[in-house]
């Protein structure tokens, strides 16, 4: 406080000499004014220095006032310092205060902290010494024990014993033999008869285990199998009772393949005679694992049971290799895949016994997809959440190098190829077959082609394998396309064979000298094969989003592998719907523009530039539209029900463009009066309510063009062309409406020129 | 529906162990996966990448080399728009299998097909298969060639991006049904799709 002070001292000095010194400036400043202004002698220059002189001295001036008036401001500051001093004093002393009372409590602490870590030291010597004095009695105890309950064949309370024993810390056993230095040689000798008890305890229950197993006495064998982790031999345990487990599987299979051997030819069974061996063996498999892993778990913990699962599938492997080969062997599939890949393959007999193989190729591998389903689950279930990945990762590695799963894996490449060969010779069989039943708007082929397609995909998928799923998928998008749409293509490609003849079709059906029921024949063919292409589309469909729901998935990838395989049929159905357009055009070109343009033209022959007489006889008789109407019902009802509805409603659009634009064709050929018009309005009208009502769906707008040149025609003046030309959605260009109403005599050329539209 | 305009199927065929999954995952995740085994069945990929501001979708289907899976593969090779023939440039038996290749893609593939020859691993220094032997055998059958290391990621992102492109141009000239026409197509005014998502996900 007080050098601040001195400091602030300082501080006003230093100012007070600076104006000081300003100030004696500023006097010989004024000395100099005895230069007088009027003094002659003085120069030009004189004047100058002077005048300078005279701006420095106010310049000077102006910055003392500045400084002095700062000179209070800062005299305030000082005096709010001094004020605010003697409370850093206080501040000071508490700071110190504060560091005093905190370091004590400290010093205080670490004495305490100390005091207990030698407590907690002192109290776990103690707690060992206990344990020393424990297992020095339990030694005794355990010797005293092992021998007696050893003679008296007791190996469950000998072992409990040997387990005891080797519980304890066997350095710090020695070392307490050491320390109690009166009593060592008892501590020794205990330990030393019993690391032989040990030792002869092993060499006994090993025997024993060995004679029960000799025996076939499972009981004796689970018995000592328990006692084997009690003195520490885990991994020989697990070992010598997979053994035991890998000869009571083998024993089983051998009979089951010596049965099998012995089935007659005409056994019920003899056709899945290898898928049901597959099944015993891997039944007999999972069961054991299934019985004996609480077993394994309780006495041995868990994470052992991958050992024992390996060493059963090493049996697995033996085991299925034998059925397997047989089956390859008796089942002649090396025979039937090469010489189907070859393009050789004649079928032979009968195709149930084909479709029976594939049932047993895919209930074979089905079988095998659920064990290693059962393998994995049971492994997972054994090991601790940690470990898992690493453990599963064990299994796997093991399931990859294992001869089963190439052999599977075969088996299924084998079965795709028949599969995909029954698949085409079916598809092809049922459309070489295809008939057309009565009261039916398809042909026999469309519902035949998707049972099999249907059969085929639903086979693989029980299989439980996503890439054989996916691939007989893959293969049914080629037969659907190449065969089905291929033929249906075909038959649209030819056309509607009509009756009604025009030269060129007379003159064809002379050369492929075609009678009148092939020509029935053939339309109702072509029909039903236009009508399989709708179906066909909406079987498509549904399939695909059946099977998205229906084939199961177990992870993301297979998922999307699976919905990358249905995106495929879509591509079917794309080939169906071309197929489809293909023949509602031809249908079109054949059943209704040729038949529809007399009927049309007969119009031209009805003048509508009518008197007031006229216009109510042809009002009353309907000349035209009554009969057009007929006609066009004929087209509408010889399709209605013979067509499926998507197909039928095509068609009555086609028939409602055609009209819409043949009608116009021949209205810009003719004149209209007032009457005319109103007449043809009306016609108009008749002929879009009529089709209208020919379906569901709405017809008007396909008519759009047609109405508004009735409507424009039928104008009473020309002016009112200005009052309706912005209510509508015109489908007539400006131009194009002028051309029509120059139909009208009564509308002068002029005017009609002069419209603004 | 998803953001894109052109869905394309690529199939990658060729011996086992020439690098064919190396070089999807590669391009689809950016990685050299150390240890991976050989591919069983098929692996099935997407990616999607952009080309002259447009989406292109690519569906890569990453096939197993090794014999037994032939009939599950051949099954792609149908509805493929291209297929990529790899062998491995430090390994004369897998250049050797080459037309074996090529009759399988005459019998099982699209003849539209795009077919592009890559030489794969060129990173190693023992190679055994010159570059111009490659080049005048992709000539001589009318495919595209390219030489990539899937280890330095040499040439790949090229590799799926040049395809794509190529499957692109095609498309837009209409020598290709488009798929996402086909997808919602539109038939005579009904429109027929096939949701296959309608489960799940
Ligand atoms: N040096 C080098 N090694 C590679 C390259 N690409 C792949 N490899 C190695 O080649 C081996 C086989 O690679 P994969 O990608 O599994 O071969 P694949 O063609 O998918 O084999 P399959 O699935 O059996 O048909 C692996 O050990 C890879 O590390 C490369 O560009 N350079
Ligand atoms: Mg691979």
């Amino acid at each position: 406080m007080e050098s601040s002070q001195i400091a602030d001292f300082n501080f006003s000095n230093q100012l007070k000499f600076n104006i000081q010194d300003l100030t004696s400036q500023e006097d010989s400043g004024e000395s100099s004014d005895e230069f007088s202004p009027e003094n002659e002698f003085l120069t030009e220059e004189h004047r100058k220095l002077y005048s300078q002189l005279t701006q420095k001295e106010n310049e000077v001036e102006n910055e003392l006032e500045k400084l002095l008036s700062r000179h209070c401001h800062l005299e305030t500051k000082i005096r709010g310092i001094t004020k605010v001093l003697p409370n850093l004093e206080i501040i000071h002393s508490d700071a110190k205060q504060l560091y005093e009372m905190i370091s004590f409590a400290s010093t205080l602490a670490e004495n305490v902290s100390h005091k207990v870590r030698k407590l907690d030291i002192a109290r776990s010597r103690v707690s060992e010494c206990q344990q020393r004095v424990h297992d020095l009695l339990d030694l005794q105890l355990c010797c005293d024990g092992v021998q007696t309950s050893m003679n008296s064949g007791d190996f469950e309370k000998a072992a409990a014993h040997i387990h005891r024993y080797l519980a304890m810390d066997q350095n710090l056993l020695e070392k307490t033999a050491d320390d109690v230095h009166q009593d060592s040689k008892s501590v020794n000798n205990s330990i030393s008869l019993l690391k032989e008890a040990a030792v002869k305890l092993q060499e006994i229950l090993t025997s024993k285990f060995n004679d029960a197993v000799a025996k076939q006495d499972s009981n004796s064998v689970e018995r000592f199998f328990k006692l084997f982790p009690l003195l520490g031999m885990h991994d020989y345990g697990i070992e010598k009772f997979s053994d035991y487990l890998v000869d009571k599987v083998e024993t089983s299979s051998r009979k089951h393949m010596k049965t099998a051997s012995e089935t007659s030819l005409t056994d019920k069974r003899a056709a899945v005679l290898y898928s049901d061996l597959l099944t015993h063996l891997f039944e007999d498999i999972a069961r054991t694992i299934e019985t004996h892993q609480p077993l394994v778990e309780t006495y041995y913990g868990p994470g052992r049971l991958l050992k024992l699962v390996c060493r059963l599938q090493d049996e697995c492997d033996r085991a299925s290799q034998a059925v397997l080969s047989e089956m390859w062997r008796s089942r002649g599939l090396e025979k039937l895949t090469s010489s189907i890949k070859s393009g050789t393959h004649k079928s032979r007999g009968d195709p149930k016994e084909f479709d029976q193989l594939l049932g047993e190729l895919a209930t074979a591998h089905s079988r095998y997809s659920l064990y290693l389903h059962f393998l994995r689950r049971k492994i997972s279930m054994d090991t601790e959440e940690e470990k898992q990945p690493t453990v599963l990762a064990a299994l796997e590695e093991k399931l990859k190098s294992c001869v089963l799963c190439r052999t599977m894996e075969e088996l299924l490449s084998a079965y795709l190829i028949l599969e995909h060969h029954y698949m085409e010779e079916s598809v092809r069989k049922a459309i070489a077959m295809d008939t057309i039943e009565s009261g039916s708007q398809c042909s026999s082929m469309i519902d035949d082609v998707f049972f099999i397609v249907k059969k085929s995909i639903r086979r693989a998928s029980s299989t439980g394998s996503i890439d054989g799923v996916c691939a007989v998928i893959n293969n049914a998008c080629g037969v659907l396309e190449n065969e089905m749409c291929t033929k249906l293509n075909a038959t649209l490609k030819q056309g509607y064979p009509t009756g009604y003849l025009d030269l060129a079709q007379a003159y064809s059906m002379i050369h492929a000298r075609l009678q009148p029921s092939d020509t029935e024949q053939a339309k109702s063919l072509f029909i039903a094969h236009l009508n399989n292409t709708e179906i066909g589309s909406e079987y498509v469909t549904t399939l695909a989003s059946g099977l998205a729901q229906e084939v199961q998935c177990p992870t993301q990838t297979d998922r999307s592998k699976l919905e990358g395989c249905l995106s495929g049929l879509s591509s079917v159905c794309a080939a169906m719907g071309m197929a489809q357009d293909l023949g509602l055009q031809q249908l079109a070109n054949a059943a209704i523009k040729p038949r529809l343009a007399p009927w049309i033209d007969s119009f031209l022959a009805l003048s509508h530039n009518l008197t007031e007489e006229e216009f109510s006889s042809y009002e009353a008789n309907e000349p035209f539209v009554r009969s057009l109407i007929a006609n066009i019902d004929g087209i509408v009802s010889e399709f209605r029900s013979s067509l499926t509805s998507g197909n039928f409603e095509s068609l009555v659009t086609f028939l409602a463009d055609e009209v819409n634009s043949q009608m116009e064709r021949v209205i810009m050929k003719m004149e209209f009066n007032r009457l005319g018009g109103l007449a043809l309005e009306r016609e108009v009208r008749a002929l879009t309510g009529y089709l209208n009502s020919t379906t569901s769906m709405s017809i008007r707008e396909r008519l759009a063009r047609l109405g508004q040149v009735a409507k424009l025609l039928n104008m009473e003046k020309i002016n009112e062309i200005s009052d309706i030309w912005t209510r509508f959605n015109w489908r007539l260009a400006p131009g194009e409406v002028k051309k029509v109403l120059k139909l009208r005599v009564d509308f002068p050329k002029e005017e009609i020129m002069k419209l603004k539209l | 529906m998803e953001d894109y305009k052109f869905l394309f199927k690529v199939v990658l065929v060729g011996n086992a162990g020439v690098g064919k999954t190396c070089l999807v995952r590669r391009f689809t995740q950016g990685l050299f996966p150390p240890g991976q085994g050989a591919t069983i069945g098929v692996d099935f990929m997407i990616k999607t990448v952009e080309i002259e501001n447009e989406k292109v979708k690519l569906q890569i289907w990453d096939t197993a080399g090794q014999e037994r899976f032939r009939s599950i593969t051949h099954s792609y090779y149908r509805s493929a728009h291209a297929l990529i023939l790899v062998y491995d440039i430090s390994c004369q038996p897998t250049f050797d299998c080459l037309p074996d290749w090529l009759k399988e893609i005459e019998e099982y593939a699209s003849s539209k097909v795009l077919r592009v020859l890559v030489g794969n691993k060129i990173d190693r220094d023992d190679r055994e298969i010159p570059t111009h032997v490659g080049e005048d055998f992709a000539q001589r059958h009318n495919m595209y060639y390219l030489e990539t290391s899937a280890k330095e990621s040499d040439n790949v992102e090229n590799l799926f991006v040049k395809i794509a492109t190529e499957l692109m141009e095609q498309a837009k000239s209409k020598e290709l049904p488009r798929y996402d026409e086909i997808n919602s197509q539109n038939i005579n005014r009904r429109t027929t799709s096939i949701d296959v998502t309608c489960c799940g996900n």
